[in-house]
C-alpha cells in the first residue's frame, strides 16, 4: 500500500475506533491484496511506510468478495466493477484476504 | 556516460565517462545555464574522445 | 547473559525519510530499530537485538563512495557490535550498492560478521557477491516477508561462529569459491549417469555450472570524428512529454524511439522523464541535462561531428531486468547499424 494511503488509514484509526472501520481494497492480485490487507490489520509487510510494524487490527475485504458485494446496491456494483470481476482472480483473492483475517 | 562508474565497470562497458550526479548526469542546477551548458559540452567532448580512442578491455575518461 | 548487538544499515526510504528527493540524505544512526529492522528484530529473538540503525541516502553514498562509507563504518564501530547486517536491497540498485560496500568494509576493516541481501540482478550484487555473503531476496520489497527470515538465518549462522552450507542451502550468492569434497561415488560414474540422464531428455544438474562470462571486446576507435555520425541511446528514461509510449517508470516492458529532427534543444515543454529511480525535478527542467541534444547539435553545426542522428532510443533503468535490457538494445542496435550510425553515446544516471 503506498505511503500516502498507509498514512491516511494510519491517521482515521487514530481518530475513530477500530471496530467502527473496515478497510475495502481494489487490489487487481491476490499477491496485493494481501500486502495491502496485511498492512492494515499487522502492519506494513515491507516495512516501508508509515505503517511499518504499526498493528492496526482493522477488518479489511476485498470489493470482490461476497461480504461486499452482497451488501451493497447489485446495479451499482455491476456498473462499477462487474467488468473488472471478470478478469479478476476473484477465488485466489478471496483465499488471500481469507488469509489475512486469518 | 554515467555517474556510478563503478557500476559501469562491473556491467562490463568498455569506454566509460563519468558524469557529474544521479538526477543530473549532465548538468549541474548549481550553475547558471551558460556554465552548465558548457559543463555539458565538455562532458560531451570528453566522450567523442573516448570514441576516437582505441581501448583494451575497459577505459574511464574523466573530463575532469 | 544478555542478548548479542547488532547494527543495521537501511536507506532513506526504508527509514520513512522520503524517496528520491530525499536520497541525498546524508549518513546518521538513530537508536534502536527503523523500518525492516522492526520485522528482523523480531526473527532474530532471543539470540540477539538491533541496537542502532544506520540509515544513508542512495544517491550521497553512490556520489561519495569513501566518504560515506568512512562515516558509516565510524558509526558502525562506535557500537561494537557482534553483527552487522544491510539492506534488504531488493532491485534498487544504489542501496544494492551501498549495502554490498557497507558490508564489505565493516566484515574487513572492522572484523565484524556482516551479511547482506539482495536481487541477483541488483549491481551491487555482482560488485560484492565474491567479497561477502548476500543473501538472495525477490525483485522488491512485496518479497520482505521472505527476505527477513532467509537473511537472519544466514546472519545467526555468522554469528553463532556456526558452519555455512553451499549456496544452495543457506540461500546466498555463489562467492566464487571452491570447497573440496569426497563423492560417494567416483566421478567416472557421476558422469556416466549424468549422460545416461541428458540421453533420456532426463533433468540433471551439473556439478560445475559454465561462469557466464558476459564481456565485449571493444569496438575500433572512429577514425574521424567530425565525419561521423552520432547517435543518442538512454536508459534514464528521456521520452517526448506525456510519455506517449507510456515507458514505466521501473521495469521497464519496452523502449522508445523517437525523432529529433527539427530539435535543436529539448525542454521542458517537448520532453519529460520517465524514469522513476532518480528525483526527475532536474530532468523535467531541462532534459539535455540526461540527453545532451543541445550540445552535439552545436557540435553538428561546428562540424565537429558529421551529424547526429535523428532517432534517439529511451527506455527506463530502474529495476530493468538484465535480460529485457539486452533485448532492446539487440533490436535497435540493428536499427542503428542499418541507418549508418558509426557510433553511440550512451547515457544513463
Amino acid at each position: 500500500m503506498d505511503l500516502e494511503n498507509q498514512q491516511r488509514v494510519k491517521d482515521i484509526a487514530e481518530k475513530y475506533p477500530a471496530e467502527d472501520i473496515v478497510v475495502i481494497l481494489g487490489g487487481a492480485e491476490a499477491q496485493s491484496a494481501k500486502l495491502m490487507g496485511d498492512t492494515v490489520t499487522t502492519g506494513d509487510p515491507t516495512f516501508a511506510g508509515p505503517l511499518a510494524g504499526v498493528q492496526l487490527g482493522l477488518t479489511a475485504y476485498h470489493a470482490v468478495e461476497p461480504q461486499f458485494k452482497d451488501a451493497v446496491d447489485e446495479d451499482v456494483y455491476d456498473d462499477q466493477i462487474g467488468m473488472m470481476e471478470m478478469v479478476l482472480d476473484v477465488d485466489e483473492i478471496i483465499a488471500a484476504m481469507n488469509e489475512v483475517r486469518g | 556516460m554515467c555517474t556510478i562508474v563503478p557500476i559501469s565497470l562491473t556491467v562490463g562497458a568498455n569506454r566509460i565517462v563519468p558524469t557529474i550526479a544521479i538526477p543530473h548526469p549532465l548538468g549541474n542546477p548549481a550553475l547558471d545555464p551558460v556554465e552548465e551548458k558548457a559543463l555539458r559540452r565538455r562532458l560531451v567532448e570528453k566522450a567523442l574522445e573516448a570514441l576516437s580512442t582505441e581501448v583494451d578491455g575497459q577505459e574511464v575518461f574523466e573530463a575532469f | 547473559m544478555s542478548k548479542k548487538k547488532v547494527v543495521h544499515y537501511i536507506n532513506q526510504f526504508f527509514a520513512g525519510i522520503g524517496g528520491e528527493e530525499k536520497a541525498d540524505h546524508k549518513p546518521e544512526v538513530r537508536e534502536g530499530v527503523v523500518g525492516p529492522g522492526i520485522g528482523l528484530n523480531a526473527a532474530l529473538g532471543d539470540n540477539a537485538e538491533i541496537i542502532a540503525t544506520v540509515i544513508c541516502g542512495d544517491t550521497y553514498f553512490n556520489e561519495h563512495l569513501e566518504e560515506a562509507e568512512a562515516a558509516v563504518l565510524e558509526m558502525v564501530e562506535k557500537y561494537n557490535p557482534d553483527l552487522f547486517i544491510a539492506g534488504p536491497a531488493f532491485n534498487a540498485g544504489r542501496y544494492g550498492v551501498a549495502a554490498g560496500a557497507v558490508t564489505k568494509a565493516v566484515s574487513e576493516k572492522l572484523g565484524i560478521p556482516a551479511v547482506t541481501a539482495m536481487y541477483v540482478e541488483n549491481p551491487g550484487a555482482d560488485m560484492y557477491k565474491s567479497d561477502v555473503y548476500i543473501v538472495k531476496t525477490g525483485n522488491s520489497a512485496a518479497t520482505m516477508g521472505q527476505a527477513i527470515p532467509a537473511l537472519t538465518s544466514l546472519a545467526l549462522k555468522l554469528l553463532k561462529g556456526e558452519e555455512i552450507g553451499t549456496p544452495d542451502e543457506d540461500n546466498y550468492m555463489e562467492r566464487g569459491i571452491r570447497v573440496n569434497y569426497f563423492a560417494e561415488e567416483r566421478g567416472s560414474k557421476r558422469a556416466v549417469d549424468m549422460l545416461i540422464k541428458k540421453l533420456k531428455g532426463e533433468e540433471f544438474v551439473t556439478e560445475y555450472p559454465m561462469p557466464a562470462f558476459d564481456r565485449v571486446f571493444p569496438n575500433p576507435a572512429v577514425k574521424d570524428i567530425t565525419k561521423a555520425k552520432i547517435g543518442l541511446v538512454t536508459s534514464g528514461g528521456i521520452v517526448p512529454k506525456g510519455n506517449p509510449d507510456k515507458i514505466e517508470s521501473s521495469s521497464a516492458s519496452k523502449y522508445g524511439r523517437y525523432d529529433i529532427s527539427g530539435f535543436d534543444v529539448l525542454t521542458s515543454e517537448t520532453h519529460e522523464t520517465a524514469h522513476g529511480g532518480y528525483d526527475p525535478v532536474y530532468a523535467n527542467a531541462d532534459p539535455n541535462r540526461v540527453l545532451p541534444v543541445d550540445v552535439l547539435r552545436d557540435l553538428e553545426k561546428e562540424g565537429k561531428i558529421g551529424s547526429l542522428h535523428n532517432i534517439y532510443y529511451a527506455t527506463v533503468g530502474n529495476g530493468t531486468a538484465v535480460a529485457s535490457a539486452k533485448k532492446y538494445a539487440e533490436a535497435f542496435a540493428k536499427e542503428l547499424v542499418a541507418d549508418g550510425v558509426d557510433a553511440v553515446i550512451t547515457t544513463s544516471t
